[in-house]
């Protein structure tokens, strides 16, 4: 080395090692190529020399041609002679510390009580000299992880190693370790964990996770936290529900109970929405079985996110008492409209309003419509006709409940609704639901509804009246108070909405002697001599009524047609009707909003309150209430807040939620003489995910090992982890070297002319040509 | 409210139709008859009809009517009040100017319903030609064809399985429909003829090849077709059916 540096002029200690390179890197190609070149170049150049008599001057120029052949050859073949200098690297062990949460459950090791944690702090400690003679060797990185790897420093590991990781998923570590070693030399890790991977099946591997360990390449030493002996656990596992359902509709969700030396008991399970218990089922839990399979139906009754919690006792000696109870959100959606359509007689005016409603995909519509009195003769037997009998009982005592909406067009309730139905019908609107009168001869008093309960429920009472109903044509005149009342928004701005009122037709035909309630809305009169409210709005207990006193709306739809108009306006108001009556939620008064369905813990919560009078105008300064409460201790961890609505009339309120879990937001305000309210849910993320399945998964720790060629070993506390070794192959690296070329430069190309030209001078000479 | 449907089937007592109803108000609501007048042929050929129609329903149903039909030009402005019109004839007539069939279709798309009754008794008539071109003109993609037995107009009130008239030229009904409903429809049977009764109560016409059952299954037609009008196709809904279908399958045993 000394003496080629020195002839190259480089320093021996600056490098410590030479290479001599060729253009081809395969030796072979070299000796193939020059096994077949060399001969046939002797031959030749010996064969060409034949005609030369002299000895000496046939070996002179042999020699020359041979001497430019080799340089020839050294060009072709590029030598480059390369001086560097190599130092070796040590091989990688990375050890992976599981801080799932999981980690935090007891195991029973000697019959000791310790954490799974514990045992693996344990094990560290024990082996300190251990894993200090191994970073002699090798290069000892620690990780902690759940769902993804976390580096930490060796010092830091003790002090910093807590279980608090929602998830455990080792595929996804496996997949972040194989990208940190990429290029790397690891030789082995040391994965201590309770193997409890909630994306692992018990008994069995992924193929996923199996691709992963065999793509690491290494072997993995499995250190198992914790062991299943005596231990005692009841939980609900996986909870399978519907992300939405619908009100008064029967929803299903199955779940699957563990349970773990319980011995054989009957468990009540229990779920509730909030404090009111929903349905509850007793488990039958067997000793001889680890998991039941459990099927619920129920049946939302309010629209809205709706928060569930199903529970199961606690018992004395438990590992775990946090996956005894399951939160769960489910969305429920009004399914569709149901509206009952009754119509005293066919006419236009309810041919139109049918086919409004028939043509809404939100509705559901029953309608039935009188075809014949008593005193018709239809000159048919009953046969040939295809008239059927008017199901009162069970439209108005079964099934009653099951309808949004009731509208008693023009209808006279008397022989077809026996009169106690009327009271089921007020006590229907009492509990929320909602009616509607439309006029015309056969309603309101023409249709005897004078004292009975459907002039209770209605915003109006009834004055006696020899001519109730006038076939009179007039324009409606409309109450400026309540323009922004939901019903009567034809258009969105203010300015449009007055120009389509003043662009409809006129209506005939109004029902006289109706006198409104104290708390009646009337939205717009007849006035004409005489001041009759036309339509009107109030609520009953917990349900909208409203009436309008005409039967000649069907004028804003085909006669607006005649006009060169429309009937978009009447399909808007009859909608906006059926959404106020109903009280769908954008027509509601009081409203109260989040800004999101979901938080994580850590972030601020905003919600927004916006209320608006009787009338629809924004309310401004008024006091609202809000009240926050936990879900889960609906009594105790409550805290209310007061607000003052702005002159738009919004309030707004921020906080930071100082626990995890569901909330419910419930507002509350004095109007006057009414009391509105309003509540939403929403959770902040509360994850205890890992406790469902926390079972150690031995048989899973144990594959690992099996597949990767590692060792499956089990924490006891009295761990010698020094058996476990990983080979140690030495590599080399080269951090820096300096080449040069032995055949581009001039003396090369200058000593193969020269030959050349001498073997021409002496050929010349010997008389050759 | 799906259990209602089956249940409904269930029902063995006919609600006792109550006390007669109290006495209407015939006015704007009520349901009035205009019959169109257009130019050329003769646009009135059964003068009773229409009032005879209007005293059968008031005798039959629940609906309340103007007793008196009227008469209408399409360019009316009064035409909009009323979604029914009529069309009787029974010669060749005048082909509409094309501001009449404009409203006519505006009149038809929007809501309105047109019955057309060809009075001459004849197959292939004057009248059946010049209606025909009509309708070509007014819903070039919309062609007229035959209704289906099935369609509501067929149990809107009564349960019928066939299609009547003063005579049987044609033993179908044809119409058009445009978004499920149908909003004319063509008759060849001379149903006004069946209808029309003077004011001593004596029929006016004698119906051709048939009797009394032939009349009254014509009558019926008409008072389905109002009815139709009325209530478009309400009789399919899922809480009717069940009975209706049990009737007809008695009805018409096959």
């Amino acid at each position: 080395m000394n003496m080629l540096g020195k002839i190259f002029g480089v320093d021996s200690e600056e490098f410590n090692q030479w290479q001599l390179h060729w253009w081809p890197e395969d030796p072979v190609l070299i000796f193939t190529v020059l096994g077949i070149v060399i001969p046939l170049a002797l031959w030749f150049f010996w064969a060409s020399l034949s005609r030369v008599t002299r000895w000496t001057r046939k070996l002179l120029l042999f020699a020359l041609r041979l001497s430019a052949f080799t340089i020839l050859l050294l060009i072709i073949l590029r030598p480059e002679l390369e001086f560097r200098k190599t130092q070796s690297l040590k091989n990688f062990i990375a050890v992976l510390l599981d801080n799932s949460k999981s980690l935090s459950i007891k195991t029973i090791t000697d019959k000791k009580e310790l954490s799974r944690i514990d045992l693996i702090n344990n094990a560290l400690k024990s082996n300190t000299s251990f894993f200090e003679s191994l970073g002699k060797d090798f290069n000892v990185d620690y990780y902690f992880f759940s769902d993804e790897i976390e580096r930490v420093g060796k010092e830091a590991v003790i002090n910093t190693y807590r279980p608090h990781r929602p998830y455990t998923n080792l595929t996804q570590v496996f997949d972040d370790l194989a990208g940190h070693y990429e290029g790397r030399s690891l030789q082995g890790v040391f994965l201590f964990s309770d193997g409890a991977d909630l994306t692992q099946e018990s008994g069995e591997i992924s193929r996923n996770l199996e691709e992963r360990v065999k793509g690491l390449r290494s072997p993995i030493h499995t250190l198992q936290a914790g062991s299943n002996v005596g231990f005692k656990d009841l939980a609900i596992e996986a909870v399978s529900a519907s992300d939405f359902g619908f009100v008064q509709q029967p929803m299903q969700i199955s779940l699957t109970v563990f349970s773990s030396s319980l011995g054989n008991r009957d468990i009540p399970l229990v779920l509730k929405e909030g404090d009111r218990i929903l349905i509850s089922k007793i488990i039958e839990v067997r000793a001889d079985t680890k998991r039941f399979e459990v099927e619920l139906e129920f049946t939302p009754n309010k629209s809205g996110k709706r928060i569930y919690t199903l529970s199961l006792p606690k018992f004395v000696g438990e590992f775990i008492h946090t996956n005894n109870k399951k939160e769960f959100e489910i969305n429920v959606v009004r399914d569709r409209i149901r509206i009952l359509h009754l119509n005293g007689r066919p006419s236009w005016d309810s041919r139109y309003l049918r086919e409004v409603l028939a043509h809404n995909p939100k509705i559901d519509l029953l309608s039935f419509f009188i075809l014949r009195n008593l005193g018709d003769d239809v000159e048919a037997p009953i046969s040939e006709l295809s008239l059927i009998p008017f199901p009162s009982n069970l439209l108005f005592d079964d099934y009653l409940s099951s309808f949004d909406l009731i509208i008693f067009q023009n209808f006279k309730y008397d022989p077809f609704i026996d009169k106690k139905y009327l009271d089921n019908i007020q006590k229907y609107v009492h509990n929320g639901g909602s009616f509607l009168m439309i006029g015309g001869d056969l309603s309101f008093q023409g249709g005897g509804y004078s004292r009975t309960a459907i002039e209770e429920i209605l915003p109006v009472s009834f004055q006696d009246n020899p001519s109730p109903f006038v076939d009179e044509a007039f324009h409606p005149i409309l109450n400026e108070n309540f323009f922004r009342h939901p019903i009567m928004r034809l258009e969105k701005d203010y300015k449009l909405n007055q120009d389509a009122w003043q662009s409809l037709p006129p209506l005939q035909g109004i029902n006289k002697g109706l006198l409104p309630d104290k708390n009646a809305h009337v939205l717009a009169w007849f006035s004409k001599g005489e001041v009759f409210p036309l339509l009107v709005t109030g609520n009953f207990g917990k349900g909208r009524t409203a009436l309008l006193a005409t039967d000649s709306t069907w004028n804003w739809n085909f006669r607006n047609v005649g006009g060169g108009s429309s009937g978009r306006f009447f399909q808007r108001f009859w909608n906006n009707i059926v959404d106020w009556l109903i009280a769908e939620p954008e027509t509601r008064r009081l409203q109260l909003e989040s800004d999101k369905d979901r938080y994580r813990k850590g972030q601020q919560v905003l919600l927004k309150v916006s209320l608006v009078q009787k009338n629809y105008q924004p309310s401004v300064g008024t006091a609202v209430k809000l009240i926050l409460k936990t879900i889960n201790n609906q009594g105790d961890n409550k805290t209310v807040y007061d607000l003052k609505t702005d002159k738009h009339g919004e309030g707004t309120f921020m906080f930071l939620p100082d626990e995890e879990g569901f909330y419910s937001a419930h507002t509350q305000t004095n109007l006057g003489d009414e009391t509105l309210e309003e509540e939403i849910m929403f959770s902040v993320l509360k994850d205890n995910a890992e406790f469902e399945k926390p079972l150690v998964n031995e048989t899973l720790l144990k594959k690992i090992s099996e597949i990767s060629g590692g060792r499956h070993h089990i924490l006891n506390g009295s761990d010698d982890l020094s058996v476990l070794q990983f080979s140690n192959p030495s590599i080399e690296v080269s951090s820096h070297s300096r080449s040069f070329s032995l055949w581009n430069n001039w003396w090369a190309y200058g000593l193969v002319m020269g030959f050349l030209v001498m073997d021409w001078y002496l050929r010349r000479k010997s008389g050759l040509s | 409210m799906q259990k209602l449907i089956p249940t409904l089937g269930l029902i063995l007592v006919l609600v006792i139709w109550g006390q007669i109803s109290s006495p209407a108000v015939a006015g704007y609501s009520s349901l009035t008859l205009p019959q169109i007048l257009y130019q050329g042929g003769n646009d009135n050929p059964r003068p009773d009809a229409l009032r005879s129609l209007l005293a059968q329903i008031s005798r039959r149903t629940s609906i309340e009517v103007n007793r008196e039909p009227i008469t209408l030009k399409l360019t009316d402005p009064e035409l909009f009040r009323h979604p029914f019109i009529y069309m009787g004839g029974d010669e060749e007539f005048d082909p509409f100017p094309e501001k009449d069939l404009a409203i006519l279709r505006n009149y038809l798309s929007y809501g309105g319903f047109l019955f057309i009754d060809d009075s001459s008794v004849r197959a292939g008539s004057a009248f059946d030609a010049s209606v025909r071109k009509m309708i070509a003109e007014l819903f070039p993609q919309n062609p007229l064809q035959k209704i289906s037995r099935n369609h509501s107009i067929f149990r809107s009130f009564y349960l019928l399985n066939t299609v009547s008239g003063r005579s049987i030229i044609r033993p179908y009904l044809e119409g058009i429909s445009i978004k499920g409903r149908t909003v004319l429809m063509l008759s060849s049977n001379d149903q006004s003829g069946a209808w029309s009764r003077n004011k001593l109560g004596h029929w006016n016409y004698d119906v051709i090849a048939g009797g009394y059952r032939q009349r009254q299954l014509a009558i019926r037609l008409g008072i389905n077709i109002i009815m139709y009008a009325l209530t478009l196709d309400y009789k399919k809904d899922m809480v009717h059916l069940p009975i209706i279908l049990e009737r007809l399958r008695r009805y018409n045993p096959k």
